[in-house]
């Protein structure tokens, strides 16, 4: 089972963010991750939280179109080095990443990163027997 | 399709058949009529026609209309509120303004008869429409001092139509009545029936297969091609576009028939011409320019020459349907919303036209117009819909450049493309403004 990330389109306005934010939190709904590029006109936020379908409902019921994709999470080893690892196995098996963020850390807590890649289940098993904790559920 | 046969039974009056000689012999009398009425009722137009060395007695022939002045909304705002009125107050019956976006509204008043003319007018585009006295007629235009309510009311009542008087608003009240009332034939503005049809699919009803509509008759506003398509598709209907202004008697003036050649207008109560807009000179039958009408048989106001700043273009072939009135084309644009770009004419319903049929996007739009470097910029903002364009930002962009290659070929210019959520760009009830021009200083 992969982990749903959440997509919506972010016109380059003031409180777009703030907009998007306050429904989350009237709806009691919690942010996991999120990532937004500098881009000059819209952009596409995506973001990592825990009801991604009810997400999806009360986006739309506020008129906003969000779209819901699998990604993969992966929980890297808290040491100098592990992330170079993980990069060069996907790239010694030719896997192209997309794009990748990280989760809001938590002192102490996991240190997620969402890593889009076409082929999950490949990927996911390709690093599993490399020995990289990856996440299915949250 | 519609068969000849079933075309030619949905004519309501035998005056929309004469012959060509019999209508100019009409027009030229009552255009004497109405000439010599304003120019002895209304010092305004006898100033005009003084000021343009003309008296009533000139006309000879109905090419002698061409000599006469003009009339424009200027006209109207100058004379407020009731200086280009004939009739005494006595005779008038019913008062009616248009929206009058800017200042003072345009007045308009009806005598007795101009109510029956306009009843008859009415009854002839809804019947050329489809409806008859079987059809529930829903009128989602705001009731008021608008025009478009009321002169639909009654002529859709003469015919016998069932009328339901919604007025604008409340959409989801709307779908309700419409499905518990069995609405057969919606009367609204063309992007407020696009609206009510989205609301209708948030609750969860399929316009097309939930309710009985059977006809859409449009007006208020104009429409294109390609949001008729939309139209007909998202509710199953079969839709007419019919055109009027308030200066003239409000709806009324013309129609398409169910043949969609055009509309006819009803040429014994109204002369129109297409004029060049610069220079004022006619132009001939098929020419595209600015309409002009001239209303024969109005008593409270009659309106010579009036400058409708729409464009169109005017067809005398008889029509399948067995009219043999003259038919106006669809209106292109306004000759003062028309756009100039760099030297460039551009009609917002252009831009509207490349949304309606590019995949991925709304309807909707907002044209915003500037200068930068002392060069005319545009942008659009147009509503994303279709949420699987998120999946990727090259996805986004390619859709943004395929709009915006389109709006390039259509209007020869490169328009700035902002997509934006859906539903939040304003939706209009009545007459859309979808232009923010500001070029104001130089």
């Amino acid at each position: 089972m992969a982990i749903k990330q959440l997509s919506v389109l972010l016109p380059n306005q003031y409180g777009m963010l703030a907009n998007l934010t306050e429904i989350f939190f009237k709806e009691d709904i919690d942010i996991r991750a999120m990532s937004v590029y500098d881009t000059t006109e819209y952009g596409i936020l995506r973001a990592v939280v825990d009801d991604p379908d009810k997400a999806v409902e009360v986006l739309k019921k506020n008129g906003i179109v969000a779209m819901l994709s699998d990604i993969m999470a992966v929980n890297p080893e808290d040491r100098k080095g592990s992330l170079n690892e993980i990069f060069h196995i996907l790239s010694n098996n030719n896997v192209n990443v997309d794009y990748i963020y990280s989760f809001v850390v938590k002192k102490g807590g996991p240190q997620y990163f969402v890593l889009k890649v076409a082929d999950i289940p490949k990927v996911e098993t390709l690093l599993e027997s490399h020995g990289i904790e990856v996440i299915k559920k949250l | 399709m519609i068969s000849k046969e079933d075309l030619k039974h949905r004519i309501w009056s035998t005056d929309e058949t004469l012959e060509r000689e019999q209508f100019m012999a009409l027009q030229l009398e009552r255009l004497k009529k109405t000439a010599e009425r304003v120019y002895e009722k209304v010092p305004a137009y006898r100033k005009k026609f003084d000021d343009a060395g003309v008296l009533p007695g000139d006309i000879k022939n109905l090419s002698d209309l061409k000599y006469l002045p003009f009339t424009t909304k200027a006209d109207f705002r100058d004379n407020y509120p009731f200086g280009l009125f004939s009739s005494e107050r006595k005779d008038i019956v019913r008062f009616h303004a248009s929206s009058g976006t800017t200042g003072k509204p345009t007045v308009v008043g009806y005598t007795r008869n101009d109510m029956e003319v306009w009843k008859e007018l009415i009854a002839r585009i809804v019947t050329q429409a489809g409806v008859t006295n079987e059809d529930t007629a829903q009128i989602s235009f705001g009731y008021g001092l608008f025009t478009g309510a009321f002169g639909l009311h009654q002529g859709l009542e003469r015919v016998g139509a069932a009328v339901i008087p919604m007025s604008s608003g409340n959409t989801a009240k709307q779908i309700m009545i419409m499905q518990d009332f069995g609405t057969t034939a919606l009367i609204s503005t063309p992007s407020y029936a696009l609206h009510m049809a989205e609301v209708a699919l948030e609750m969860g009803i399929d316009p097309a297969k939930d309710l009985q509509l059977k006809w859409g008759l449009f007006g208020g506003e104009g429409s294109t091609e390609s949001m008729r398509n939309e139209l007909n598709r998202v509710w199953g209907i079969f839709s007419t576009e019919n055109y009027g202004m308030s200066e003239l008697i409000g709806p009324g003036v013309s129609g398409e028939c169910l043949a969609l050649k055009g509309m006819h207008i009803s040429e014994d109560h109204f002369i129109p011409e297409i004029i060049d807009p610069e220079t004022g000179e006619v132009l001939g039958p098929g020419q595209v320019g600015e309409l002009v009408i001239t209303t024969i048989t109005k008593e409270a106001l009659p309106i010579i020459r009036y400058r409708t700043k729409d464009i169109t273009s005017l067809n005398y072939e008889k029509c399948d349907c067995g009219r043999t009135t003259v038919r106006m084309a669809k209106i292109q644009g306004r000759s003062d919303d028309m756009l100039i770009l760099g030297g460039v004419n551009v009609f917002p319903s252009q831009i509207e036209d490349v949304l309606l049929s590019t995949e991925g996007v709304g309807p909707h739009y907002q044209i915003k117009v500037y200068k930068k470097a002392h060069l005319d910029k545009i942008e659009v903002d147009v509503e994303l819909t279709d949420a699987s364009y998120l999946e990727s930002y090259a996805k986004l962009e390619s859709l943004n450049q395929h709009v915006r290659n389109r709006l390039r070929t259509v209007l020869g210019i490169d328009a700035k493309v902002n997509l934006v959520q859906p539903a939040s760009l304003p939706r209009f009830e009545g007459k859309a403004r979808r232009v923010i021009d500001l070029r104001k200083e130089d």
